[in-house]
Order: C-alpha cells, then structure tokens, then sequence
C-alpha cells in the first residue's frame, strides 16, 4: 500500500514520489453562491487504473477540470505528474487525455477528420496526426467506420469516438469522465474492457469517474471515493469490495431463529424485511450460513452475494479517510435503513460470478 | 509495460497472425515519441483549419456554395474593368481602388460574414467541442483568437483578391513603366483600406457569432447588425440633410435639389449627416478612409473635422468586439 501512502514531498516544487500521478491537498472549490463542489480534498493517485467514484454532484466533474487547470482551486492545490495544475496547466494537458463526460462531437465530419484534427491540436504535425488519429480510433475498435461521418454513429460508437481523441496524442494519464455514460449493458461491457485494456496494455494511468462502483470494480487497481466534494475513502480495489460484499439470505420461515443461530456463529446477522444479511467475509461465510440454515433445518429460498450500494458505502466512512487501507469500512450496512436514493442506480450489469444484474436490481428495489 | 512498448520499435511491437487470407498484424500500442508542435504553431494549425472551413473546404459541396457565389459577385466589377479597359481607347480603370465598388462590398461582404462566421464558431459551440480544446495544450483565448486571426484572413481573400484582380486587368494595359507604377501607387491605399475592412467586419462578425450555437439565430443576427445599423445610418443622414437642406435654404436662394448628395455638393453639410456614419460600421470604416486621405467618392460624405471621431468610433467597433470575444470564451466552454 505504498501506493497511497500519504507520504507528501516537502518540495515546493511540485516533485512527488515516483508512481504518483496525481496529488492533492486541502484542495478546495467555493462556486459562487456558497455552493462548495470540493472540501479540503487531500488524496494521491497511484500510476494505473483509478476509480473516482461519487454520487451525480459529488464534485468529480469539479475534480477533473482542477486537475487539467482549467479551474482554478479557491484553496489547496493539486499536481498532476509532478505539474501544479495551476502553473503548469499547458504542460499537464500537453499529457494528459480527456473525455468529457457529455456529448462533444462534431456530427458532420467524419471520425477520421475529427479526430486527426485534436491531434493537431495536441501538438502533433500533420503527419503525426493522420497516422495516431487511425491507430487510436483502431485501438478503440473504429475501422471502416471511421471514414463515416459522426452524426451517423450508435452512443457507443461516439463513445469510443470520444475515448480515441482523448488517446491521441499519446498521453501519460487519461482522464475519463464517466465513460460508460448512456450505454446498454453490451456497451458498458465493451467500453469497460476497452478502458482496462488501455490502463493494462498501454501502461497509461487512467482516472475513471463514476457514480457505478460495480463498474470500477472490473477495472479498477484503486478507488477514490468522494462525496460533497469531501474525500471518503482511497483503497485498493480489494479492500473496498470486501468491505462492500454482503450475503443475502432469504428462509421461507424462521428469519428470527436463523439470525439467533448465526449470532451465536458470530457472524452479525442484520435483519432486513424478510431476508438476512451477513457480511460476506470470504468463501467460508457461505459454509457457516450452509450449517446453520441445515442445523436449524430451515427451507432455504434465496442466497446470494451482493454489494452495497454506493451511497451506503459513503454512510459508513473510516476512521482514518486519508488513505490507509488498513481498516476496510467494515460492517455490513443496513441497506433496509437506507430506502432507495431518489438517484436510483441502475443494476449493475457484470457483476462478480453468481450474481446476476436482475437479482441486484430486484435486491435494491426493496 | 510502459518502457517495453516505448523502446520498441514499429517494427518489433508487430506481431502477426498468419490467416487463410493473408497476415493481420496486431501492432499494439506505440508510443509516440515524434516531435511535439509548441502553442504558437498549435494556433496556427486550428486557426488554417478554420480558414479552410471559411471557404468549405474540406466540407461538402454545400458548404462551398455561398462562399464561392459571394467571392464571384465580387470580383464581378474587377472583371468588368478588365474588359472596358481592354476595349476603351484610353485604357482608362474605372474603379477606384480605395473604394471598389461600395454597395457590392457591402452587400457581398454582409452575407458571406453572415454565412461563413458561424461556420467558425457556432458549429463547436452547438456541439460542446470546446471542452476538447480547452483540454490540450492552448490558453483559453488561445481558441476565438485563432478563429478571428482565421476569419480576418478569409475577408481579405474576399476583399484584396478583386483588388489585385482589378490591378492586374488594368496594367496588363498600362502604357509603359509610369504608367505600372502610377497604378501600383494607387493601390496600395486600397489594399490597406482592405485591411481596414477585413479586420474590422471579421471581428465584429466572429463576437456575434460567439454568442449563439444556433447557426441561424448567429447568421441572422450578424445580418440583422449589418443591414440595420447601415439602414439607419443612412437614414439619419438623409434627415439631417434635410433638415440641414431647410436651413440652407433660408439665408440664400441657393438652387438646392431633393436628393441629398446633391446639397452635399452645395452646401455646407450638417453635422448630423457627418455623425450619422458613426451608427454603421460601413460607413465608419469609409469616413476613415476619407479622414486618412481618400479621394473618391464613398457612401458617405467626407467627415472632415469630424475624422477623428470615425478614427475613435472604427477603434470602439474592434476593441468592443475584440473584448466581448475574449470575455465569452472566458466563460463558456469548462463544460
């Protein structure tokens, strides 16, 4: 965990350790209005793939924009691979790709056009340009397409449109605002793959915005966690989905008499309507629950691992935000305490193996 | 990983999967380790890029339509010189360079800046591009002013190439080196009131254009500015001369007639008639021509002592659409 450690580098400079892409501290954005987007936000990014995860409005968008110093912080600062963001804001987009979270492109021209035409603008001549805007729109999976003018593409294909002008000029850190924004479950999963590829492959760090935590989960090496603009939690992916995998267990009778047994099991057995929920602590979870629903000689309707919700995650702070991994967020939360959220997440499509998108869904709905 | 696929040549990262048609070759991802443009030439490269789009090109067909109709229209009076002074005996030109034929400038000028300033700026605004620019490696008023040195550029197509078209047809008939030379004299003030010209309209027409993503609300108001502004200038100097007209007529019987340029000929003319040129940036652009020391006649009359309130008034017309360009991109575009 070296990769978090919140270690800062006393050189005013702007130098950071090595492995460190990004770095903040006490970062903090007032809009007009009071409206504070990010709040005294200290967090470092390790090289490779990051999740930045938060609800709609948690200030990732506010985030991002900082880091290219597009905007500037009303206090604090930030560094992007050993740049300050407010200084040097050329020089970290001179390596840094982004991609936006809206709809940014060019419907009358082709992706060809579009995209040799950022590489411009990135800095590449002309040459350079036509020949990294084909191998990236290849990398992202455009071939004959790519001479077909935009305005004509599926949102997937735009997507990938967007994710190829942001690689074009081969950055060092790609910046992806929420990039699965608007596809099916097929696209998600292709994108996904694509963006996992792109961190594994071509060995460029990518920070991955979301409000999908299932999403970042397939993908992610690390996830940075934020909420009302204010850090939660920087881990590595393990560590957050252990900490966000409860089992559900549903008897046709005897909820009550299946909670005592798995007290006394030890496992802390919350109630919610009329399932259970155990804290999923490993493989040997599911045997304790085998035994004890057996031992009882309960009839056994429904068992099944599901994750937490993002929002229940983010009740459910550490002690320590800062970024040791060192306690995951520990209990089970009460999803029942927690009616559904007015921003409703969708299911979450690839989740882990026995587990599909319906029955999540269906769990979240109560 | 990344210092494998960085030393690796093109060559190496390849690696081929022998099928029943022929090898495709896998490449991998290449580092890019070419050269780097600086800002100064990134500007550059949006601002040709721009000034292609300007004429459509490397658009369709559709999109050459009026900036072609319009530059043909205007080299129109530059062919006709050609031709007269080919067949008159003098070989005389009759088109003065300063002011080329002013209702054609005006009236060709207006559409195409109508036409073609949205299609520099409205198009990325409507489909929220510019946060992609934002994000590369320019300032942020790097962008309007790549596209206002790209649409000043496109005006002095329009404008200087019929000049100089107008040029070539009357030397070709020149009578010796004076001759070339008296004509060359003549129009380097016309090319420089070109200058003028382009400058000025481009910027005025790229900061209206700024301010919508609709092309036809950005097209309908640059047109709207053009001909209204130029409609009332006109209109208000009519007034005033005739008010001046009824003036002019109570100390002396001096034969004065309807029309308004013939009292400009015969009377000293009102001061309303020289302030009302200030409205229109026509107008303002022809009274310093005439301040800074143009002899044909323009669309309006000489300011005279009023010169120096054109000079103010043509700076007032740039500074303001200079600074309300900058000012929107200030603003819009963070995403």
């Amino acid at each position: 965990m070296t990769a978090y450690a919140s270690v800062r580098a006393a050189d005013p400079a702007g130098q950071t350790a090595p492995g460190i892409v990004i770095e903040t501290t006490a970062l903090t954005k007032r809009y007009p209005g009071q409206v504070i987007a990010l709040d005294e936000l200290t967090v470092s990014v390790a090289a490779g793939v990051t999740g930045l995860v938060g609800a709609n409005g948690a200030g990732k968008s506010t985030f991002i924009k900082i880091l290219l110093g597009l905007l500037a912080p009303t206090k604090g600062r930030a560094s992007v691979l050993g740049h300050d963001c407010q200084r040097d804001g050329e020089r970290i987009r001179s390596l840094t790709g982004y991609m936006p979270e809206h709809d940014c492109l060019l419907p009358d021209v082709t992706a060809t056009e579009f995209v040799t035409h950022l590489g411009r603008i990135s800095g590449l001549p002309p040459t350079a340009a036509k020949e990294r805007a084909a191998e990236s729109l290849r990398h992202v999976g455009l071939y004959e397409e790519r001479y077909r003018q935009i305005g004509t593409y599926s949102t997937g294909m735009k997507q990938r449109v967007k994710l190829a002008q942001a690689l074009v000029g081969d950055p060092r850190l790609l910046l992806l605002d929420e990039p699965t924004i608007g596809l099916d479950p097929a696209g998600r999963a292709a994108m996904l793959e694509l963006i996992g590829r792109i961190g594994a492959d071509f060995g460029i760090s990518i920070v991955v915005a979301s409000h999908l935590l299932g999403e970042l989960e397939q993908i992610c090496d690390h996830i940075v966690a934020i909420d009302g603009g204010k850090l939660l939690r920087a881990d590595t992916i393990t560590s957050f989905t252990q900490a966000s995998q409860v089992l559900v267990i549903e008897v046709e009778d005897g909820a009550g008499k299946l909670l005592a047994e798995l007290t006394r099991r030890g496992l802390e057995p919350k109630p919610q309507d009329r399932a259970v929920l155990v804290r999923l602590a490993g493989e040997e979870t599911y045997d304790e629950v085998r035994d004890a629903v057996a031992e009882l000689g309960l009839p056994l309707n429904r068992m099944e691992r599901r994750r937490h919700r993002i929002e229940e995650l983010f009740r459910d702070p550490p002690a320590e935000p800062a970024g040791h991994p060192a306690e995951p967020a520990g209990h089970p939360a009460e999803p029942a305490g927690h009616p559904a959220e007015p921003a409703g997440h969708p299911a979450e499509p690839a989740g882990p193996p026995g587990q599909s998108a319906e029955t999540t869904g269906a769990a979240d709905a109560r | 990983m990344p210092a494998d696929t960085a030393s690796q040549g093109p060559a190496t990262a390849a690696t081929g999967i022998t099928g029943a048609t022929g090898v495709i070759h896998d490449l991998g991802y290449r580092r890019y380790e070419g050269q780097r443009l600086g800002r100064a030439q990134i500007v550059r490269a949006l601002a040709w890029h721009s000034l292609r789009s300007a004429f459509g090109i490397g658009r369709g067909v559709k999109a050459k339509i009026v900036p072609l109709v319009t530059f043909g229209i205007m080299c129109l009076p530059a062919v006709i010189n050609a031709a007269a002074v080919a067949l008159s005996s003098s070989h005389a030109r009759i088109i003065p360079y300063d002011t080329y034929v002013s209702a054609i400038r005006v009236l060709v000028m207006t559409v195409f800046i109508a036409a073609q300033a949205p299609e520099l700026v409205s198009r990325d605004l409507r489909s929220h591009v510019l946060p992609l620019y934002f994000a590369r490696p320019v300032r942020r008023a790097d962008y309007p002013l790549a596209k206002l040195a790209a649409f000043v550029l496109a005006c002095l197509i329009m404008i200087e190439i019929p000049e100089l078209l107008l040029y070539l047809g009357t030397v070709l008939q020149a009578h010796g080196v004076s001759d070339i030379w008296a004509q060359t004299r003549a129009l380097t003030p016309g090319l420089l009131v070109g200058l003028m010209w382009a400058v000025v309209l481009a910027a005025i027409g790229i900061a209206l254009a700024s301010f919508s993503g609709r092309r036809a609300y950005a097209t309908g108001s640059i047109a709207i500015f053009f001909f209204l502004t130029w409609t009332l200038a006109k209109l208000l100097s009519h007034i005033a001369a005739r008010t001046g007209q009824a003036a002019a007529l109570k100390p002396g019987p001096v034969g004065a007639g309807n029309h308004a340029h013939l009292i400009f000929a015969s009377h000293p003319i009102p001061a309303g008639v020289h302030l009302a040129g200030l409205i229109s940036p026509f107008t303002t652009l022809d009274g310093v021509r005439q301040w800074l020391g143009g002899t044909s006649a323009g669309i309006i009359p000489d300011p005279g002592g009023y010169g120096t309130a054109y000079g103010i008034m043509l700076l007032v017309f740039l500074g303001a659409a200079v600074g309300a360009l900058i000012a929107r991109y200030r603003k819009v575009g963070v995403a």
